[in-house]
Formats: C-alpha cells, structure tokens, sequence
C-alpha cells in the first residue's frame, strides 16, 4: 500500500515515478522490481529478433517460493522474455538475448553452461499440453533417466509416484501408468506435463498460459496444483486471463510493446496500478 | 492519475460501451436515492419543527422508494461483478458505490425517523408544547449543515470529485456543534415545558440528522476511495484535510 503521501503526489502532479515512467521517452518500470529473496535475477534484459527489439531493458527479480505472473497484450514480449529464462529462445534463429539472468547467481547466459540442465532446473510447461507419444510412466521417467538422477528401477518408480502425485495426478493414472500419455484428458494432460518438469527436481517452473487449452474444471484443479507447488518451487506464469493472474500469482508484471511497465503485489496491480498502460489493459480500455 | 478516462468520469472509457454504461447506471441509481433522501429530510424536519403531521405522513408514504432503489443498487453491483470481473478503479467504483447505496439507505431511514418523531409529537396533542424560536433555529441549523453535507456527498459521487469530498470533512465540526447547540438548548427547555417524551422524541430527531452528516462523511470518504485508491477511513481528520488541501485539493 502506498503511503497517503506518495498517493496524494500522485494525485496532485507531483513528479513521481509513475509520472516517469508514463511519459514517452521514458520506460522507468513502475514498482519494485526486486525482492528481498530472489530464485532468479534479470537486469537490463534486451532481445532482438533480428533487428526487431522484443524486450527493452527489462529489470525484474522472481523470488523463492512466489507466483509471478506476467500480463499483457498480445505480442508485448511477455512469452518472450519467459522464454528467457531457461534460454528456449537459444533454438530461435535471429534472435539475441543481453543483459545478466542469473539462477541462485549463477550467469544462466555463461558461454560455458550447457543449457539442457538449465532447462532442467528452469523447466517450462506450455500453453498446449505436449505429453510424449509413450506411456504415461515414460512421460515422467523419460528426464530423471536422462538426466541420471536415479540409481535404480525403484528409485526411479518412486520418483515417478512422488511426481505425479505432487501434480495432483497419481489417483487417477496410478491403474494404468502403461497407457499413452497421449490418452489422458486435456487437463489430465497437462497435469502430466507438469509431473514431467516436477521430475527432474526444477528450481522455478515457466508456465506459457498453462490453462488456455483448458476447460475451467481443469483450470481449476491447475491453478489449485500452482498453489500448491508454490511451497516448493518459484513459478513465473503467463496468462491472458487476468482473473487467473488475480488468483494463482503474489506478484504481477504488466508488459507493453516489450517494456515492462509496472510490477507490484497482485492485489496492488488489480485494485490500484500506478501506471497509466496498466490501469488501461486490465480495466478493460485498452486499444 | 492512472487511468485514460476523461477527468470527472473514471466509469467511461472501457473498450466494451456497453460497461460504461452499466457503471453510469448503477451511479445513476445512487444519485437519484440522494435526491430522495435530501428531500425527504428536508421535509421531515419541516414537519417536526412546523408540527405538520400531513407532511409527516407523506415521507413515510415515500419512505419505500429509496429503499427499492436501493435494492436495484445491489441488482447492478451483482450484475457488473458477474458480466465485468471489475479490476483497478472499475473494482473501486463498485465496491465504493455499494457502500454509498448503504450509506444512502440508511440516511433515508434517518429522516423516516425523523418523520416518526414529529408524529409522535402530534399525538401527544396539547401535552406537547411548540418549540420556541430558538430550538426552531437551532433545529433549521443543523437541518441545513447535515443536507448540506449530504448534497454535496452526493455531488462529489456524480463527478467522484476529491476536493467536494474534502468540504465535507471540513464541515464535520460546524456539524458537530450545531447538534451539540440543539441539544444543550433541549436540556435547559427541560426544566421549561418540553414534557420528558417531546424532549426524547427532539433529542432523536437532533441524533437522526447528525448521523445524516456522518453518512455524508462515510460517503466521502469512499469517493476518496475511487479517486485516489487510498483507503482513508479511521485516518486522523485533521492530517487527512491537511495533506489533501497542500497537494492542491
């Protein structure tokens, strides 16, 4: 909450922050961009599809144990600068990342660090679920197996019951762990999809609208399985939905044309932003 | 100020038309439920001091209309939850106006009791005496400062107008000792005429229309509210008036 001070300020025309960031030669990112304890560190972040800039400088922290949502209009960077984060965008042609991310300090950019065990400890669930086509049991063995992080078949058992479970999944497949992945649910699917990142023990988990393929039962049982995980793992998640952004995520960034315009607790950003953009996209007056 | 909306009217501007104008009606309702309580006050405390039963009479006949309205409030707030999901200054307006419908309400149940009282007075007959010049004036003052106060609560709804709103914190005291002056007068006409139940039935109707100014004031406060999305409630007056009129309120 804002100090009565800082509101009056802004109310009255006094040069602040916001009053910055709203002009136009300006992309100051209203609110707190770090936090007190963070899993991962992005200063100055800039990406370019050749030579289209899709993120402009962006400074944002994801702390331990926090959802962070990402909001914005379409084609504002948002997916793009999640992408970022476990360098998915490295698969892109054209496309170049600057700026310092950083996981518990570590330079997930360093020209030395192999990015599939990145990927691994930054695992990455998509808009539309894309179980692999083999067995439900596969699905979630496949990366522990890979990654060597089991010794034997009964480790490797348990690490898959303890997965799935803690994707809310293990009482509704655990009769049939030989079956396709492929022959789930969409939600069940999806589900599954996040049982195969929980498996390779991730520090933060990307979700790119997680829900948009789904029905709102199953977003339902996603969005509670998003709480849940919180207590494990920091979560960045971007939604279209800005009613599930409300419900899932502590903190809120919103996006525009690749800058970040403004960050703050979730409940802040949903009943008083400071910025004009994001005060005009989420009530609606947008465009 | 966030927000693209033209100053003095936060409810328009949304892509979808159509929620503009659903905010605008639900304001609409509260406006004309503040129309009703003004006049309805204006006339009970008429009756009182005038002894006109009739008139009496006619503000509880008309008691139920702000009551109606303000079941038709609570309709549109159900309505715009359900359609909008409000967020940000939309979700403000909202939950704002919802308290103002309360607020309003009640207020118009203050000058139905106000009403009661001067029939009760009538029934007393020749019992009661009429009020003396002074307590009329005294009773007129704080009339005007209470409808005062609560004509412009409701001015300050129709633009959600900050600096309206604070005149009314301003005028809590005026407020205050124009009660406090009914009262006093009350409890020297004691010991000259008023039989204990005329005086009960005043000190009532002197209590009714004080708690009109602090609706007033409640009704400010969440104009403040949608404005600035500062929640001011239980703020210390004086510090609030202060800082709002230095940043040019």
């Amino acid at each position: 909450m804002n100090t009565m001070v800082e509101v009056m300020d802004k109310a009255s025309g006094a040069i602040s922050s916001a009053d910055l960031a709203n002009s136009e030669h300006s992309r100051v990112t209203v609110g707190e961009v770090t936090v007190a304890d963070p899993r991962m560190t992005c200063r100055g972040v800039d990406v370019w599809y050749g030579s289209k800039q899709a993120i402009k400088g962006v400074t944002l922290d994801i702390g331990k144990n926090e959802v962070l949502s990402m909001i914005g209009p379409s084609g504002c960077g948002k997916s793009t600068f999640l992408r970022c984060l476990n360098r998915m965008n490295d698969t892109i042609d054209g496309c170049r990342v600057t700026g310092a991310i950083r996981l518990d300090g570590m330079d997930i950019y360093d020209k030395g660090l192999d990015p599939v065990p990145l990927r691994a400890q930054v695992g990455m669930v998509f808009q539309k679920p894309n179980p692999f086509p083999k067995s439900i049991y596969e699905n979630v063995a496949y990366g522990p197996r890979i990654h060597g992080l089991t010794n034997n078949k009964a480790e490797l058992d348990e690490l898959v019951e303890t997965s799935l479970r803690k994707a809310g999944l293990w009482n509704e497949v655990k009769d049939r762990l030989d079956q396709p992945g492929t022959g789930l649910s969409g939600g069940q699917q999806q589900r599954l999809c996040i049982a195969r990142t929980i498996a390779v023990s991730p520090e933060v988990i990307l979700m790119d609208e997680p829900c948009s393929a789904l029905d709102p039962i199953a977003t339902a049982i996603v969005e509670e399985l998003i709480d849940e995980l919180r207590a494990n793992y920091s979560i960045a998640i971007v939604t279209h939905s800005m009613q599930q952004a409300a419900r899932v995520s502590q903190r809120t960034a919103y996006f525009h044309l690749g800058d970040l315009i403004e960050v703050g607790e979730t409940n802040e950003i949903f009943t008083n932003p400071q910025h004009r953009l994001t005060e005009d996209y989420i009530t609606g007056r947008f465009g | 100020m966030p927000g693209s909306a033209p100053p003095g009217d936060l409810t328009k501007g949304h892509t979808v038309r159509r929620y503009d104008q659903e905010l605008a009606k639900l304001r609409g309702i509260i406006l004309e439920m503040g129309e009703h309580v003004i006049e309805q006050t204006q006339a009970a405390v008429a009756a009182l001091v005038d002894r006109e039963e009739s008139q009496a009479f006619r503000v509880l006949d008309r008691e139920p209309q702000v009551d109606y309205l303000s079941l038709d409030a609570d309709e549109e707030v159900f309505r715009v939850i359900i359609r909008r999901q409000p967020t940000a200054v939309d979700l403000r307006i909202v939950l704002a106006l919802s308290k103002i419908a309360g607020d309003v309400e009640r207020a118009g149940d203050k000058a139905a009791r106000i009403a009661r009282q001067a029939i009760d007075l009538e029934e007393l007959g020749k019992e009661s005496t009429h009020l003396d010049g002074d307590l009329q004036a005294a009773f007129r003052c704080l009339d005007a400062k209470a409808c005062c106060m609560f004509e412009r609560s409701i001015k300050a709804v129709a633009s959600f107008d900050v600096a309206e709103a604070v005149t009314i914190f301003e005028d809590e005291p005026a407020l205050y000792e124009s009660s406090h002056g009914v009262r006093k007068l009350l409890s020297e006409q004691g010991q000259e005429g008023l039989i204990p139940r005329q005086t009960v039935s005043l000190l009532t109707s002197a209590h009714a229309l004080e708690r009109i100014g602090n609706h007033a004031s409640n009704i400010a406060e969440q104009v403040i509210y949608v404005a600035l999305g500062q929640d001011i409630r239980y703020r210390n007056r004086e510090i609030l008036i202060e800082t709002l009129r230095h940043r040019g309120f």
